[in-house]
């Protein structure tokens, strides 16, 4: 683009234009970018849908799908979705640990995916691998600081309708 | 030029950086021919795995058939055992892949 070029020309008359139009780019994504704020910052409850509440033996949580919608693709790792849960406030102190995967656990090492964050909202997430189908359940495992161990189910339909549309779908194309 | 040059590389880097902030643990495994089953193991952001322990299960009872810890490569070489079993990749508690038989390539 030396001298008088054509091409120089309309670079100088348009470089304004082009900048403005990188400002506006952004703001295609503030919705998203919004809803996204009020879930983090809990305004929007647990999750984007509410699971409800669960008896783990002794104690009990609230559970929520943190993003409805289809599981997100880690590549070589397969299909991952997150959930979210909380344990009520008389109950975290007891909890050493929870977990959370699809169909019952082999063995407490291999419970699933380990819930972490804050008392009021933890995440965790668990593997969709190929075996799985929209029959199989939720498994959430809880390990307490005296070393008892408890399980509760939730049926896929109930803790992902989403999940299992993916599924069914999936499956069906196989 | 420039300036919007650098500050669109700029954006671009940031974006591609939230997936790269994925580290989910992933275990392949093949059958090299009728007795041999070949895992390699590693994480989604390209990190290797050695090191990490890789364990033969016993499906019956799930206690260890055969214990293993995946080699400078990343991968773990090992005779197919008689009874039923499936791999066990254990990155730490939380972090664990669990592999069939039927999801064994070549197999």
């Amino acid at each position: 683009m030396s001298g008088n070029s054509k091409l120089r020309r309309q670079w100088l008359r348009w470089r304004f234009h082009l900048s403005a139009l990188l400002v506006l780019i952004p703001l295609g994504f503030m919705p998203q970018y919004f809803h996204e704020a009020k879930l983090d910052r809990g305004l929007r409850g647990l999750g984007e849908r509410e699971i409800g509440n669960l008896q783990v033996g002794p104690w009990t949580a609230r559970m929520a799908e943190w993003e409805v919608g289809e599981p997100e693709d880690e590549g070589r790792a397969g299909f991952v979705k997150a959930f979210t849960l909380a344990f009520c406030d008389s109950c975290s102190p007891q909890v050493k640990a929870a977990y959370l995967r699809i169909g019952q656990p082999r063995s407490l090492r291999a419970a699933g995916g380990l819930f972490a964050g804050t008392p009021h909202q933890q995440f965790a997430e668990v593997t969709i691998p190929a075996r799985v189908t929209p029959a199989d359940q939720l498994w959430l495992t809880v390990e307490g600081w005296d070393g008892a161990v408890h399980q509760a189910q939730i049926p896929l339909d109930q803790a992902s309708p989403s999940l299992v549309a993916w599924l069914e779908k999936t499956r069906s194309n196989r | 030029m420039k300036a919007i040059l650098k500050y669109s590389a700029l954006l671009l880097g940031l974006a591609a950086s939230a997936s790269a902030l994925a580290h989910a643990p992933f275990c392949e495994c093949t059958a090299l021919d009728a007795d041999t089953i070949r895992c390699v193991g590693g994480f989604t952001d390209g990190s290797d795995a050695p090191g990490v322990t890789l364990d033969v299960m016993r499906a019956a009872d799930n206690q260890v058939l055969m214990p293993g810890k995946l080699g400078a490569d990343s991968s773990l070489t090992f005779k197919r055992p008689a009874e039923d079993f499936y791999i066990l990749f254990d990155v730490g508690p939380g972090y664990q892949v669990e592999v069939e038989p039927s999801e064994i390539k070549g197999i």
